[in-house]
């Protein structure tokens, strides 16, 4: 049911790049989404996509007004005339409680687009992600909005 | 004022707006100093240059455009990866190398 | 009307694009070090460019290519970040070191406990 789902979705998605809503090419996006499926139907994890639709709405609601508050930010910072002494960079290691690559993607993405933050490294052993902070009042204000934010959120939609 | 006047004004500023921006990264990239600073800038120039070919589009009113800036974003992040594998595997070496001949 | 208000919007956010890109400019040449400069490369020139394609699909008004657009800014979203984080990464690994102001360093903590034991 899910694999219709996506192969519609693929199907108009593929019209809309195109920008030809004809019959025919749906058809021709939805054989190439369908075949794109049946490549990668051992690596894509099956889910009830549309349970969850609320939880990845509100993760995209609270990512775009993150991102808005980043770029107002880092643009106030950037005009300010006394810049050497508004900055306190610092990399600091924020330990990571989710596990699977597509969770420490998405937050490491996430990370690099809100306020005053910056994903560098992630450690060998996937417990610690390394963020280059912008203006660093203290290490633990930051560990915490990062765990009771983004990564609460991405918890709750993976599971 | 028009409505369409506003438009093309507002055009016209994006473009100048624009504009200054690919001089002040070109500045950051004629300073270095060193190869990742070159790649950053280089990788917002692109970034900038899609601005710039949207401006461009609402300007001349030809929505063609839009599919190249979005064929130029791909094109500055795949040149960004490739860059970027370029430093992971060479980088301060050739660097160092290069600022000493030029000191 | 709506034609006209959405005319408008389209111009605004038009200038409001430009103006965060201008700044992501700027930031790259006044910030310190490599790092905080991928600050603003990272966030306000996503912001800028993707402000600039929901512009141009806002003023289109036509479908294919407002869908086009934000296709576009979707794509903007996904890769820059990934590029920052890239870079970022090649170039500590590479040996470039976060300039004198960083007040504190965990990487180059913990590879110096790791070569101590």
């Amino acid at each position: 049911m899910s694999g219709a789902f996506l192969v519609v979705i693929l199907a108009l998605g593929w019209a809309g790049i195109t920008g030809n809503f004809s019959g025919l090419n749906l058809l021709f996006g939805g054989l190439v989404g369908g075949g794109a499926l049946l490549i990668l139907r051992y690596s894509i994890r099956q889910q009830g996509a549309l349970g969850r639709a609320g939880k990845v709405l509100s993760l995209i609601a609270l990512f775009l007004y993150e991102l808005m508050v980043s770029a107002i930010n880092v643009a106030l910072i950037v005009l300010r005339p006394d810049l050497k002494s508004a900055l306190k960079p610092a990399i600091v290691a924020v330990p990571l409680t989710v596990k699977s690559d597509a969770e420490i993607t998405l937050l490491a993405n996430m990370i690099t687009l809100t306020p005053g933050t910056l994903s560098v490294d992630v450690a060998e052993d996937r417990s610690v992600l390394y963020v280059h902070a912008l203006t660093m009042e203290s290490d633990t204000a930051l560990i915490a909005g990062i765990a009771n934010g983004f990564e609460a959120r991405i918890k709750e939609v993976f599971q | 004022m028009t409505v369409a006047a506003f438009v093309d004004l507002s055009s016209l500023i994006a473009l100048i707006l624009l504009g200054l921006a690919l001089l002040v990264s070109i500045v950051r990239i004629v300073i270095g100093p060193t190869l990742p600073d070159r790649v950053l800038a280089l990788d917002l120039m692109t970034v900038v240059a899609m601005g710039f070919i949207g401006a461009v589009a609402v300007r001349t009113g030809r929505m063609l455009y839009l599919d190249i800036a979005i064929a130029l974003a791909l094109l500055g992040f795949l040149a960004t990866v490739a860059l970027a594998r370029y430093i992971l595997r060479r980088g301060l070496k050739t660097d160092a190398a290069a600022m000493e001949a030029q000191s | 009307m709506i034609g006209d208000i959405a005319l408008c919007l389209g111009g605004g956010l038009l200038i409001l694009g430009a103006i965060f890109t201008l700044l992501a400019a700027v930031g790259v040449v006044r910030l310190p070090d490599l790092y905080t400069r991928m600050h603003a490369a990272s966030k306000a020139g996503a912001v800028g460019g993707g402000l600039v394609l929901i512009a141009v699909a806002v003023i289109s008004m036509d479908a294919a290519v407002a869908l086009r657009a934000i296709i576009g800014v979707i794509f903007v979203l996904l890769t820059t970040p990934v590029a920052a984080h890239l870079l970022a990464r090649a170039s500590y690994i590479a040996g470039y070191h976060a300039g004198e102001s960083t007040v504190r360093d965990d990487i180059k903590t913990r590879l110096e406990q790791n070569s101590g034991s």
